[in-house]
């Protein structure tokens, strides 16, 4: 009896969890009905930093490790699947996969390369490894037709922007469902474990690399897979999606939502993702200058981000603690 | 060997002379000139060598600014580079838009990049202290916005302070180098040396020393920690100054020089050993040679490239560098 009180408690707190989220995707779902094409392009670009963010903070904000391959990562996976359906002739869904392996399979390389380290280290060969991808793939003109961007064949079937948003979206939840699972279990608190004490958590037998390399690999499979997906969207993909510049666009939606928040780094995405619509219409000059600003006054003064202080404010509001 | 009536000389790609098959040319303009004569292969290893050797005194001097700031705060600075740049902004400006001669507009150049470092370091760095991922995403978002500062400010077109001197000086007898990058050269040594020596023997360096050996120990026996990182944060950002103040006039300046010019200092400060300023100086020269020989001989599209195998190779065989992870 009492079990089962605890149990249909347990199913309705996690359905008052769930309810925000269900509602928000049920909402996203309506937006092609909504959209026209320039926005629909929008929100799929929204999507994909979605997918790019999220990634990253499971590496960043419950590991507390600052890579920055992540681009270079979705640029391996999105030029890999790309060379391989352009010049080869295979199916996207058949160089999907040995795409994301190969993001997986490099990241885990340079993960073991330098996660033993420390996180300075880190930080800096993956800054080097970003910029070796970038340079290799502007260099390498015959294959990846460097700066001019090699056209690839769209994901599946006849082009549609409806199709793409469908399938980023049902990939984009997936991710974050991943996400929200990894976090959760077992694993999830040896992450938290090791972004909160390393020294500790290694005393309590918490095997710290293997916990880091293991959050660094995961994390960079699924940059592979949006950036795959992303430039079969595109159709023309250039060595902007393994630059710099994608990698703070990424750096700077999760800081500017909330790192170490599973709501945080989607909320960052949409929200950069309409200003930059509307710093645009202004200059397109201007439009990375004011995120990196704004990314700096969160970074500097508001860590907690968008989420964190729309959360604290709620609290503050209902007077209520310990609430989402 | 005597310049001979027969030998010619011309610069860059002239009838029946080589450039040689590196890509090191400021503003179009071969840096060297070189005698026609056989056989090559001695005259071209001297060459590359002695190209290594400047080059690499440019990257010491850049990296031994972040190995400072590593070795007492133990934060990398990803806008390395954009002091670097800022600098070189600064004398250009100075010596070309004020009118100032080239001495005073470097020195004032550098001046101003320490204030700026300083302000940097006490309102973005110092509430960071301790939540080193912080201290990681605020400077490389500082970066971007220089970068990008720099690019509404100054135009993506190159920018250069002018020469010092110009003509070529006759080196080994062999080949003609600019006497600029041998200015240059001279003025990053002594550079050098000066930070050297005041680290080691002045009342100053000793501060700092005690400081990376053991903050707690130090700020008990009266040291002001939190003054000594700002001070260190601005030393760190004028050694990037000084180099790009001497290196300006040899490579131009342009907004995105500033990434490349970081990635050089990490990969000399982790080839050296994190915060070993003695590693950081010899990393530096066998990163120059290295680079060098390998665009001469093996492919000049990849010149990075080199650096970064250098870098995963340390990683793999001796990750503490070649002069381990010791104290300042």
């Amino acid at each position: 009896m009492q079990d089962a009180i605890v149990a249909t408690d347990r199913k309705r707190t996690a359905m008052r969890e769930f309810t925000p989220w269900l509602i928000a995707l049920g909402g996203f779902s309506f937006l092609p009905f909504i959209l026209g094409p320039y926005w629909l392009n929008s929100a799929i670009t929204g999507l994909f930093y979605v997918m790019m963010a999220s990634s990253w903070n499971l590496l960043a904000g419950f590991t507390g490790q600052v890579s920055f391959a992540h681009a270079a990562f979705a640029g391996i996976g999105c030029y890999t699947t790309g060379i391989l359906s352009a010049k080869l002739g295979l199916h996207p869904l058949v160089g999907l996969p040995i795409g994301v392996a190969l993001s997986a399979l490099l990241s885990l390389g340079l993960g073991a390369l330098c996660i033993r380290m420390g996180g300075i280290y880190l930080s800096l060969t993956t800054l080097g490894f970003s910029e070796i991808v970038r340079i290799i793939i502007q260099n390498e003109y015959e294959i990846t037709r460097g700066t001019m961007g090699l056209k690839v064949p769209f994901i599946i079937g006849p082009y549609s922007k409806t199709t793409a948003f469908y399938i980023m979206l049902v990939v984009a939840a997936a991710m974050v469902w991943t996400v929200y699972r990894i976090i959760n279990s077992d694993m999830g608190l040896r992450f938290r474990a090791v972004l909160n004490d390393e020294t500790a958590a290694q005393a309590l037998g918490v095997p710290v690399m293997r916990v880091r390399v293991t959050a660094f690999v995961i994390s960079g499979a699924m940059a592979g897979l949006a950036g795959s997906l992303y430039g079969h969207y595109l159709l023309l993909i250039t060595p902007h999606i393994p630059s710099l510049d994608m990698m703070f666009h990424v750096l700077a939606m999760a800081v500017i939502g909330g790192l170490g928040t599973l709501a945080g780094p989607i909320v960052g995405a949409f929200l950069l993702e309409v200003l930059s619509e509307f710093v645009r219409q202004f200059s397109d000059k201007y439009h990375v200058l004011v995120f990196a600003c704004v990314a700096l006054v969160f970074a500097r003064f508001a860590p907690q981000g968008v989420v964190g202080l729309v959360a604290s404010w709620w609290r503050q509001a209902t007077g209520k603690e310990g609430a989402q | 060997m005597p310049l001979t009536s027969e030998s010619v000389i011309s610069f860059g790609n002239g009838n029946g002379f080589q450039a040689g098959p590196t890509a090191c040319q400021s503003g179009g303009r071969a840096y060297y000139l070189r005698l026609e004569r056989m056989p090559r292969a001695m005259e071209d290893l001297l060459l590359y060598v002695t190209n290594g050797v400047f080059m690499g005194t440019s990257y010491a001097l850049v990296a031994l600014g972040v190995t400072l700031i590593v070795g007492i705060m133990g934060i990398i600075n990803f806008a390395h580079g954009e002091f670097y740049v800022l600098a070189g902004y600064f004398s250009a400006l100075f010596a070309r838009g004020v009118g100032l001669d080239p001495v005073s507009s470097m020195l004032v150049a550098v001046v101003l990049v320490f204030l700026v470092g300083l302000v940097v370091e006490r309102i973005l760095i110092r509430p960071t202290y301790g939540e080193e991922m912080y201290s990681l995403i605020i400077t490389f978002i500082l970066y971007i916005i220089l970068q990008n500062a720099y690019l509404v400010i100054f135009g993506p077109f190159p920018s250069k302070p002018p020469s010092w001197v110009s003509g070529a000086t006759n080196l080994f007898g062999m080949f003609y180098y600019g006497n600029q990058r041998l200015a240059s050269f001279a003025a990053a040594a002594l550079v050098i040396a000066v930070f050297m020596i005041v680290m080691h023997k002045t009342w100053l360096g000793r501060v700092i020393r005690s400081v990376a050996m053991d903050r707690e120990m130090a700020a008990m026996l009266g040291v002001n920690t939190a003054r000594v990182n700002m001070l260190s944060f601005g030393l760190g950002c004028v050694l990037a100054a000084c180099a790009g103040v001497i290196l300006a006039p040899v490579f131009p300046i342009t907004p995105t020089v500033g990434v490349g010019i970081s990635l050089t200092a990490f990969v000399v400060m982790i080839l050296g050993g994190l915060g070993s300023l003695t590693g950081c100086i010899v990393g530096g020269l066998l990163l120059g040679i290295v680079e060098n020989l390998g665009v001469a001989y093996l492919s000049s599209g990849y010149k990075h490239l080199f650096g970064f195998v250098i870098l995963i190779l340390v990683l793999f065989f001796r990750p503490t560098g070649l002069f381990g992870q010791k104290q300042l």
